[in-house]
């Protein structure tokens, strides 16, 4: 136990962290302070989170930015099939503790456990201290948000195509990611011009999921 | 935003988000084809979505501030810099170039 909070420990801060410039962002892009916060505990999805908040930011519609959120959190399909063998209990109990399958204490678990089983105990217990540190610093950013400013003044417009870039250049491992990158970006530009807002996120997801393989 | 649309928002978003995580306790053996095509959605919507915040009304390329903003965070990530630090400089960068060239 206390091995695995000392292996969660660095992550937790910067999901702390990561949860605070949401809470501010959200804040500054008009959404009420008590949504914030229900996202990120109903969600609990950085990268889709922060996904739909800049649909938003940019005057895209609910739909789109649910529409956008959702793909990127399609990974969840695989990590939880991943991880279901794992996991104790019955299909529903199963389904719960999946909810707390993140980017980073999918890791940490497949890191802990033995190839193609991914220790069901470590994702629970990381999963749970990242799910709290998460919805704080959420809570945090919210209610620091107002505090900071004009948020074009501050950049904060800027913010998101700049977390957008740190959030993919981890994932630019590899071939396959890196033709998935260029092709989505391609498509997104080339249907911009002519589309309304969504069609062109779609296209890069289509996009994607044809060149990843 | 009004309260109702922001609830259908992080409602919306958080069931498609259950389904997604709960699918493997239902069926397990979805066949591989499918769940490992899913690895490229990440990447190509993270471009998407940087491409298309650089755009402006038209739905062309805009150079304005958020450019440059983004071209320093790109340098801090491959330096591999901690997500907060990029997005500060991305944000401080836009600002500043705000402030003293006014646009």
């Amino acid at each position: 136990m206390r091995q695995i909070l000392l292996a969660a420990a660095p992550i937790a801060i910067a999901v702390f962290v990561f949860g605070a410039s949401f809470g501010v962002l959200a804040v500054a892009a008009h959404l009420p302070a008590w949504s914030v916060v229900l996202m990120s505990a109903l969600v609990f999805a950085g990268s889709a989170q922060f996904a739909a908040l800049g649909v938003i930011a940019a005057g895209g519609s609910v739909l789109t930015a649910i529409f956008a959120g959702a793909l990127l959190n399609l990974r969840f399909v695989a990590t939880g099939i991943a991880v279901a063998g794992s996991l104790p209990g019955g299909r529903v109990l199963r389904s719960l503790l999946a909810q707390l399958s993140i980017d980073e204490s999918y890791a940490l678990s497949v890191r802990a456990g033995a190839p193609g089983r991914p220790d069901g105990r470590t994702l629970i217990v990381t999963g749970i201290c990242l799910y709290v540190v998460w919805i704080a610093g959420t809570l945090i950013g919210a209610l620091l948000g107002p505090v900071l400013g004009d948020p074009k003044r501050l950049g904060l417009d800027a913010a998101f195509p700049a977390g957008f870039v740190a959030l993919l250049w981890p994932m630019l491992s590899g071939r396959h990611a890196v033709r998935c990158a260029v092709g989505g970006a391609a498509a997104a530009l080339a249907l911009a011009p002519f589309t309304p807002p969504g069609i062109p996120l779609a296209g890069a997801a289509v996009v994607g999921l044809w060149l990843a393989r | 935003m009004a309260g109702p649309l922001a609830l259908a928002l992080v409602l919306g978003l958080a069931s498609l988000t259950y389904l997604m995580r709960a699918t493997g306790s239902f069926l397990p053996n979805l066949p591989a084809a499918i769940t490992e095509r899913t690895g490229g959605l990440a990447p190509a919507l993270l471009a998407a979505l940087v491409a298309i915040q650089l755009t402006g009304p038209n739905g062309l390329i805009h150079l304005d501030v958020k450019v440059p903003a983004v071209l320093v965070a790109a340098v801090l990530a491959a330096l591999r810099a901690p997500f907060i630090v990029c997005v500060v400089a991305g944000a401080v960068v836009a600002g500043l170039l705000r402030a003293v060239f006014h646009l």
